[in-house]
């Protein structure tokens, strides 16, 4: 059935950038814009690769995505918020040095196949129709990230410390008055996005693709920022963003299997072309949703 | 420097003041500066060759030979810093007015997709003073359009530039793909995907006993008409006032939302230019593979000369050179080509890590 395999492939594909779209918000909601999430998430897939493969553990090899995401963002957090590089530029070159270190890092990994994850149906869900199959019937991560969502969410609006992230965001100096820094606030919300970019990495090579091959992202990091401006900067929308450029990779997929008298690489550019639209179609609508000082970033 | 230091501080001590400021870093510290980025990067760099096993020395060594070798090698790296010096290009006109152009990757592709539809068109029999010539304006006017619709995304619809140019590259490159496993591929390629060869007379003639082509001296030639545009003309003024301050340029009375597509358009336009270079001077056909990544190298060309389009053939020229000892490492040490990305972004960080906030503002 054509709808329950694209939406099921909308969920499985669209878990990494769940993490990495979420990471992302975190990070901007302090004001700090991070293209480097594109290097995190190659990062954060390498590292899970190999230490799934040479620990024999999967979760093990998490842990490392999330530790190499994180320290590729602490490299873009030490230049732009100790040196005040520029935010756009020294992410996108976080991202090529990540891009790099993967190369190098990687290429004794390449086709190798991963220790991963599988699928692990949840007793009872999975088997309900059309719904099991859709949202019980995957790897452990992708259930990870239906309880990372709320909890990002419930962290960032309910909590002292999303109070100062958003502060951070919205108005460094009250922050300041308040005696709290919003460089320090402004480092853990890009060092946790780097470690939640990290997790989706793992989930892209230990759980979907099973496999390790150079810019094995291509491009998902790079859609996740894009897909906050379109979630409004709030965590819960994130979710649907990601499982509408993921559904649109499992509709291509699907429509080639079908035999479709369309090539597959124009089918290919549809995901990309979809977030455009829809970022195109939405962006007037939420120029003012942003925090308050990324405006900054982007007026440069 | 205020008054009252004037009157307190002693030649002596002037003297270490004048010293420190020109030490402090985003100030002229000049060559010593640059000399400490290119050691720490390369000590960066090898650093991670030897965690992954790698002789460092032995690497350098081969790098340098692919790239600065020999005529030949030197030849390489000048055609490869072309379509990199495009591509910085295409990011400094942007730039000046305040905009991220981070698509010259996609502009730089479809400037050579455009370039050999038109070759198509035109057939093999036309002769290459008109053929090259129209290649070179058509694929520049098909990188102006492509950047035109994250112009006019960003001031219709407020869609950042950097996003969209960025989604756009991906689509791009999934176009010449299609174009050549299908419509385009060349009917004797025997499963292989690429685009019918350009015939000789359609390709870019070499520099008068060289390995060079031509389109080092266009390349060389646009960039010092770039670098007239921005700095000697009231279009590049204006640009640099919209760069400056958006909000103040607008009750100065210029027209910030034209500047600004007009600025990602010109961008778009070199980018095509380059593309169209790459494909009659070097490529010789449309492949999958063709440029990966030259946009991007472009971008940190742009940023490694603040956006100066003169100081931008030195860093194409720098960065080109990495690029080509990246085919050194792959035949000598046997290391993936794009490791060589660890020593350009590195080099990239600790310029950026340098300038601090002054050079932000292009």
């Amino acid at each position: 059935m054509l709808l329950e395999s694209v939406l099921t492939g909308a969920v499985r594909g669209g878990t990494a950038i769940v993490f990495a779209s979420l990471g992302e918000t975190v990070s901007e909601r302090s004001g700090v814009i991070n293209l480097g999430t594109e290097g995190s998430m190659l990062c954060g897939a390498l590292a899970a690769y190999i230490v799934g493969i040479e620990s024999g553990s999967a979760w093990l090899g998490v842990l490392a995505g999330m530790v190499a995401g994180a320290l590729l963002s602490l490299v873009f957090g030490v230049l732009v918020l100790d040196r005040g590089a520029n935010q756009l530029a020294t992410g996108l070159v976080v991202t090529f040095l990540g891009l790099g270190l993967t190369s190098l890092f990687g290429q004794d990994y390449v086709g190798q196949g991963a220790n991963g994850f599988t699928a692990a149906p949840v007793p009872g869900l999975a088997g309900l129709p059309f719904l099991g199959p859709i949202l019980f019937d995957h790897d452990p991560l992708t259930y990870l990230s239906f309880v990372a969502v709320p909890t990002v969410w419930w962290g960032l609006f309910r909590t002292r410390a999303g109070l100062a992230v958003r502060a951070a965001g919205e108005r460094p100096q009250v922050l300041e008055a308040f005696g709290t820094s919003p460089r320090r606030v402004r480092y853990g919300a890009v060092l946790l996005g780097g470690a939640l970019a990290g997790i989706g990495g793992a989930q892209l090579s230990t759980a979907l693709a099973l496999n390790w091959s150079e810019n094995v992202t291509v491009g998902r990091g790079f859609v996740a920022v894009a897909l906050v401006i379109f979630a409004g900067w709030d965590p819960r929308k994130t979710i649907a963003g990601a499982y509408l450029f993921a559904g649109a990779i499992a509709l291509q997929l699907q429509l080639q299997a079908r035999g479709a008298e369309v090539s597959r690489y124009l089918l290919e550019a549809v995901p990309y072309l979809t977030v455009l639209i829809v970022l195109a179609a939405l962006s007037r609508r939420r120029v003012h949703a942003g925090p308050e000082d990324l405006s900054n970033v982007f007026d440069g | 420097m205020t008054a009252s230091d004037d009157v307190l501080s002693l030649p002596a001590e002037e003297g270490i003041r004048e010293g420190l400021r020109a030490w402090r870093p985003g100030n002229a510290g000049g060559l010593a500066r640059w000399v400490a980025a290119v050691l720490g990067a390369f000590g960066v760099y090898a650093m991670f060759l030897v965690l992954q096993g790698a002789d460092p020395v032995a690497v350098l060594a081969a790098m340098a030979d692919s790239a600065i070798g020999d005529a030949g090698s030197v030849a390489d790296t000048l055609e490869r810093a072309t379509p990199l010096l495009f591509g910085a290009l295409a990011v400094a006109v942007p730039a000046r007015a305040g905009l991220f152009n981070i698509g010259g990757e996609g502009q730089l592709l479809i400037g050579a997709v455009a370039a050999a539809g038109t070759a198509r068109l035109l057939g093999p029999d036309t002769a290459g003073a008109v053929a090259l010539p129209a290649m070179a304006l058509v694929g520049g006017l098909a990188g102006l359009g492509w950047a035109l619709i994250a112009g006019v995304l960003r001031v219709t619809t407020s869609t950042n530039e950097a996003i969209t140019t960025l989604l756009m590259n991906y689509i791009a490159g999934l176009i010449l793909t299609w174009l050549v496993f299908g419509p385009w591929k060349d009917p004797d390629s025997l499963g292989q995907a690429y685009s019918t060869r350009l015939p000789d007379s359609q390709q870019l003639p070499s520099l008068a006993g060289g390995d060079l082509h031509t389109g080092v001296l266009v390349g060389l030639a646009v960039a010092a008409a770039t670098w007239l545009l921005l700095r000697r003309t009231s279009w590049g003024f204006q640009l640099r006032v919209v760069g400056g301050n958006s909000e103040a340029a607008r009750r100065a009375g210029l027209r910030v939302s034209r500047l600004q597509v007009a600025a990602l358009a010109v961008g778009g336009l070199l980018a095509g230019l380059g593309g169209a270079m790459e494909i009659t001077g070097v490529e010789e056909r449309l492949r999958p593979e063709m440029m990966v990544g030259f946009g991007f190298i472009g971008f940190l060309a742009s940023w490694l000369a603040r956006h100066d389009p003169l100081k931008a053939v030195v860093a194409a020229v720098v960065l080109g050179g990495i690029a080509i000892g990246g085919n050194g490492l792959k035949v000598t040490a046997g290391l993936s080509g794009s490791a060589v990305n660890i020593l350009m972004a590195v080099l990239l960080l600790a310029v950026l890590g340098w300038a601090r906030r002054d050079t932000n503002a292009a």
